[in-house]
Order: structure tokens, then C-alpha cells, then sequence
């Protein structure tokens, strides 16, 4: 039978065949492409979440450093008041006799979902004490960061500082 | 003597059609050659005086148009015999040397016994035996316009050898007449030549031609034939002394023959003149034929199976004074599948959709793999809230200052006598710290140190000299990381 074909007759049932082929690609490809592509979306997000989650270990460690304890915020109420008392019992350990912590303010944080809380509080203290206080801040678990701290040298004392500090906690 | 042919050939083709001119008479025959039995397809051959090469080709089944020939004719060959009448040869000895040098010293010797100038000559030569360190060759040369008329008269075949049929007459004794000796003499007698052929080792190694045949020799009248016959002796004696043969007894002279009776009376001449003369009968052993040819055609064939014989060969060790003037053309060696651009464009498509729907099959099986894994490790809510403190955990250590670096960082920048008064640190504001200094030099040394550090930039100092103290106050405000900027 294709023997008695002659080579336009083959030419053109090529030509047919690359046609069809090309028809039934098109009507399936967009389909597909759409599938593809929420597919894709799809995988990005899961990809975000993952990287959240599985953070390599030079971030972790280096996240670590920065944030050695951390406590998921709860109610203003109960989060300002676990959070005031970890101050206290840090200004103590510190040996520095501060004035009673004031709320300064509540905001709106960088995080949805939570506000920011800024406490404030003064303290006649050594410099020695004040470092002291700063190292061990950071293992307050419901401490998000220090706002401001001043630090005046007394000219007649000058191994004792006046020191104001504002630190900041999420709250829901 | 089938087993001879398979052991000493290597075929390049499986078959091969001859033709040969003998004096005025076309010959032509198709061999095969299969598990070392050579077979005789055909045989044909021209009325007398009816020389045509075109229509006696066309007969062959040869085509004069070489593309339809090709394509027909893929593993077969087409071997031309030449006539060797018009070529002459020599022996020539020369120092074993190199490939060049020998090539020219050859040249050299040969074209000053040539009879006209080189460049009016082809000449072809081959290296046989070596003696007391000199090197053997014979030189085949003949007149370049016969050879370019002969050409003319085959090209069109596109043969793929064409041999001096001189070569096929010793490669027939050889295989098909018992010619065993090392050194012999083989006389091919047609009806008004006679061809005489010097060979060693079954390889031709010199030749002549003589102008008397049978017709000659079995002419009526008793005193002509004797007078023919005894011409014919001398001349033979000639040719012997001229192939270099003092001895002439010693050396072998046969006779190729079909048993005739007249062959047996120039043998008879030959031997009562005091020559080693035989008669040599075809031994047709391991060649099958088809009973329209028989074992008698043999003879007749002699020529053309000598020379199709030499085309199975796959050594080009042959006599070739076309060499020069006409090259085959070579058939397109057949590559093997793998190598067709087609093949390889559909194998590159087929690996390419390969690749894509690879591509899209991971990316489309991907995030119900890594959810049901996410799903396998933890639930919904302890995912939830993991991804949430990762996320408050992350925010923190952006939002938190190391201070106590920083104070660090300050301290050592310091310079002798400097004296800080104050630290302000407030997110979103520069740093500023106050001081004393003693003198210029310490305060801008501060500066620059200040400058230097890793995480501070944009420093800025504002000095004013104490009009009591005679010390430099300052005020220098510097950013700290990205925590002092709006």
C-alpha cells in the first residue's frame, strides 16, 4: 500500500501527522499548563514553609545567639506581668536598685497578631552592674529588644552611671 | 583448493563481474564468492570482431549510467581486464630504502629505458623479491593515450579495478592449473598472441607478448608450420634469456590448456628444444559452476577469473598504471544506524520531552510529597504554631541591638585621655555619646577608629573647645547596624 504512495502523497501525510500532533498538543498544553502552574505556586508556598521550619544550621545557631530563650507572647495582662517579673529578678541579680518599670508606651508591632509592648524604668547603678544587666537580658524568654538605654557618667562619682532603659515584649 | 582461496583473500566484495578483452572477442563472468567456494554465476562473451564495450556491458547488466548502477549494485564489483599487449614491462633493482627515495630511483631507472618521455607514459611498479640486498621490482608502463581511449570506453561502468590481464592469467595458473612452483614460466596462447608470464611466488614478475598464436601454429602445410613452430621456439628462448634465465632447462614453462591437441604438439616442440615445457590443465576443484557454463568454459574464462579472482583480494598490491588517470569512485561506506542525523535529532526529542515531563511530573507530585511528609512528622496545629514561634524567633533577632557589643566596640576605639560622658541609644535615632578629649589628634584618631568598626557608619563629630578646662568637649553620633535608622 505505501509502496504505490508517491513521495508528495508521503510528504503530505507527514505534513498531516505533525498538524494533528500539533492540534492535540495545543488543546491539551493549556490545561496543563494551567495545572503546571498552580502546581508550582502550590510548591513555592510549601517551600516557604519548610524553610521556615527547616533552618539550616549555621542560622539556627547564629538565631541562638541572638535569642538563647524565647517564650510564645500570650495576654497583655500576663505577658506584661511574667515579662516585668523576669526584669526584676534580673535587675537583682544584677545588684542594681532600679525604680519601679512603667508601661511606655503599646504599639503596633512588625508581626500580625501581636502588639508591642515598651516598658521603661531608671536606675543610679555601677557601670560594672549596667554591662551586667545587658549581658543577661537576652535570657529574658519574653523580651523582644531594647528600645532606648542612656547611660550618664557621674562626673563626681564617675563609677556610677545613671541609666534609663526602655525594653519592649510582644503582646497578643 | 576452495580452502587456498579463503585463506589467503579477504573479501571486500561478495561479487564481482569481469570483463576482458581477448584480441577481438569480449569476455565477461560473474563470480561469487561464498564460504570459500568461489562460484560462477554467468559467462558471457561477444560475437568475434563485435569489441563493443557499451552493449556488451548492457548485456552484463551493466548500467552506462553510474547512479543507476550504484544504487542497484551496492556489494558488487566491476573489475576491467586490460590487454597487456601494448604495456611493457622492466626489472628494476634497487637499494632497500625508503618509500620516496625508492619511488624516485625507480622513476629514475625507468623512464630511461622508456621509449618516449615520461610524460607521455603511466607506469606502475611493485616490490617482489629481495636479492643480495637489492630490492626487485617490476615496472609495468604503456603509452598514456591507449589507456585514456580505454577509459573512455569503461568509465562509465565505474569499475573498480581495472588489472592488466597478464595479472589474472598467473593469479588463474596459480589457483586453477596447479601452479605450485616458486619460479615458472606460464604461457597463455590465444588464437594470435601469446602471452608470456614470469612468475614468482604466483605473482607476476615479468611478461612479454609474442605475436604468433594458435591460428599461427595449427596453420595447414606441414614446412609453414614447422618454420611457425620453430619462430615460435626462438622467440620463446628470447623471452627466457630477457626474464633473466641462463638455465633455461631448469626453469618451468607451462602451457595453459584445455587438452587440445595442438597444445601438446608446441609442448612436445618446446621440450625436444631443451625446454622444461608442460602442459598445464585446469584443475577446476572448489569452483562450482552452473552446467550451463561446465567445466570446459573454464579455460575459455581464464582470463576474467584470474582477474576476478585479484578483486576479492583486499591487498591493492596489483600492477595499477591507471593509478594516475582514474580513480573509482568510492561507494559511501555504510554508517551504522546510530551515526543518522535523524536518529539522533529523534532521540535529542524524545530525551528532551523525557526531560520536561520529568520536570513537570517533580514539580506536580512535589508539594503533595512534602505535605504528606510535613503531615507525617507533625500535626496541622503543632506545624501552625512552629512555623509561628520560628517566625516571632526570626522577628526577634532583627528587632533585638546587641548594646554590650556595641559599648565594646566604643571602649576600644577609645584613645588615650578620652573621657565619654554619656551613651544614648534610642531605635530610630543616631547613637550619640559625649566626651572629653585632651587634643585633636586623640579626638580624630576616635573618629577614624570609630569609623573603622564593622557595624557603625555615618560618623559624625561636633568638638568645641572648654574655654576653662582648655579640653575638647564633644558630641559624636553615629549609626549602629540598621536598628538607629527610620
Amino acid at each position: 500500500m505505501i509502496e504505490k504512495l508517491s513521495q508528495k502523497d508521503i510528504r503530505t501525510l507527514k505534513i498531516g501527522a505533525v498538524c494533528v500532533a500539533a492540534i492535540i498538543v495545543f488543546v491539551f498544553a493549556n490545561d496543563w499548563f494551567d495545572y503546571w502552574k498552580k502546581a508550582r505556586t502550590s510548591l513555592a508556598e510549601l517551600n516557604n514553609k519548610l524553610e521556615l521550619i527547616d533552618v539550616d544550621k549555621a542560622k539556627q545557631s547564629g538565631l541562638i545567639s541572638i535569642v538563647p530563650k524565647f517564650e510564645m507572647p500570650i495576654e497583655a495582662e500576663d505577658q506584661k506581668f511574667l515579662f516585668v517579673d523576669k526584669l526584676t529578678e534580673q535587675f537583682k541579680k544584677a545588684g542594681i536598685k532600679n525604680q519601679p518599670l512603667k508601661v511606655a508606651s503599646t504599639g503596633k508591632s512588625k508581626q500580625a497578631g501581636y502588639q508591642l509592648l515598651r516598658m521603661k524604668c531608671s536606675a543610679t547603678c555601677r557601670l560594672t552592674q549596667a554591662l551586667d544587666l545587658l549581658a543577661n537580658l537576652k535570657d529574658n524568654p519574653y523580651l523582644v529588644g531594647i528600645e532606648e538605654l542612656r547611660l550618664r557618667i557621674d562626673k563626681k562619682k564617675p563609677q556610677e552611671v545613671d541609666m534609663d532603659l526602655t525594653v519592649s515584649t510582644f503582646v497578643k | 583448493m576452495s580452502s587456498k582461496i579463503a585463506k589467503t583473500n579477504v573479501r571486500t566484495h561478495r561479487s564481482v563481474i569481469v570483463i576482458a578483452q581477448e584480441e577481438s572477442k569480449l569476455k565477461a563472468i560473474k563470480l561469487r564468492e561464498q564460504k570459500g567456494t568461489l562460484n560462477v554465476l554467468w559467462a558471457k562473451s561477444s560475437e568475434d570482431n563485435e569489441a563493443n564495450w557499451q552493449d556488451f556491458a548492457a548485456k552484463c547488466g551493466l548500467s552506462a549510467k553510474p547512479t543507476a548502477f550504484k544504487g542497484a549494485n551496492s556489494d558488487k564489483a566491476v573489475v576491467i581486464g586490460f590487454n597487456s599487449a601494448g604495456v611493457a614491462f622492466y626489472r628494476i633493482s634497487a637499494p632497500a630504502v625508503g618509500k620516496e627515495e625508492t619511488a624516485s630511483i625507480i622513476k629514475l631507472q625507468a623512464e630511461t629505458r622508456m621509449p618516449l618521455p615520461a610524460e607521455q607514459m603511466e607506469m606502475a611498479w611493485r616490490a617482489d623479491q629481495m636479492r643480495n640486498g637489492q630490492v626487485g621490482f617490476i615496472v609495468a608502463a604503456a603509452r598514456k593515450k591507449p589507456l585514456e581511449e580505454f577509459l573512455g570506453n569503461v568509465r562509465n561502468f565505474e569499475p573498480t579495478k581495472i588489472l592488466l590481464d597478464c595479472e589474472g592469467v598467473t593469479k588463474a595458473w596459480k589457483t586453477f592449473f596447479c601452479g605450485n612452483e616458486k619460479r615458472a614460466v606460464v604461457v597463455n596462447m590465444t588464437a594470435r598472441n601469446t602471452q608470456v608470464c614470469l612468475a614468482e611466488d604466483g605473482r607476476l614478475c615479468n611478461a612479454m607478448v609474442l605475436d604468433i598464436g594458435m591460428e599461427d601454429l595449427a596453420a595447414e602445410g606441414e614446412e609453414g608450420q614447422m618454420q611457425t613452430s620453430e619462430r615460435f621456439i626462438q622467440d620463446m628462448r628470447s623471452v627466457l634469456e630477457l626474464f633473466g634465465n641462463a638455465e633455461q632447462a631448469e626453469l618451468p614453462v607451462f602451457l595453459l590448456s584445455d587438452g587440445n591437441a595442438t597444445h601438446v604438439n608446441i609442448v612436445s616442440s618446446l621440450r625436444s628444444a631443451g625446454l622444461n615445457a608442460r602442459v598445464a590443465l585446469a584443475d577446476v576443484k572448489g569452483l562450482r559452476t552452473s552446467n550451463e557454463i561446465g567445466v570446459d568454459g573454464i579455460y575459455e574464462y581464464r582470463v576474467p577469473i584470474g582477474l576476478g579472482l585479484m578483486a576479492f583480494e583486499t591487498s591493492k598490491n596489483e600492477l595499477n598504471i591507471f593509478e594516475h588517470i582514474y580513480r573509482p569512485t568510492s561507494k559511501k561506506e555504510k554508517k551504522h544506524w546510530i551515526y543518522s542525523p535523524k536518529i539522533a535529532c529523534g532521540i535529542a526529542a524524545v530525551m528532551l520531552v523525557l526531560s520536561l515531563v520529568v520536570f513537570c511530573g517533580v514539580d506536580i507530585a512535589s508539594p503533595g510529597a512534602i505535605e504528606k511528609h510535613l503531615k507525617a512528622s507533625a500535626s496541622d496545629a503543632d506545624l501552625n504554631s512552629l512555623m509561628q514561634r520560628q517566625k516571632l524567633i526570626k522577628s526577634v533577632a532583627q528587632q533585638r541591638p546587641d548594646l554590650l557589643e556595641l559599648l565594646g566596640q566604643i571602649s576600644a576605639s577609645g584613645e588615650k585621655g578620652i573621657k565619654l560622658e554619656s551613651f544614648h541609644f534610642k531605635k530610630g535615632q543616631p547613637v550619640t555619646i559625649t566626651g572629653e578629649a585632651p587634643g585633636n589628634e586623640q579626638l580624630y584618631k576616635f573618629e577614624k577608629n570609630l569609623q573603622d568598626r564593622k557595624n557603625i557608619n555615618s560618623v559624625k563629630m561636633n568638638p568645641s573647645r572648654d574655654a576653662k578646662t582648655k579640653k575638647i568637649k564633644f558630641t559624636i553620633t553615629f549609626h549602629y547596624r540598621n536598628f538607629t535608622k527610620k
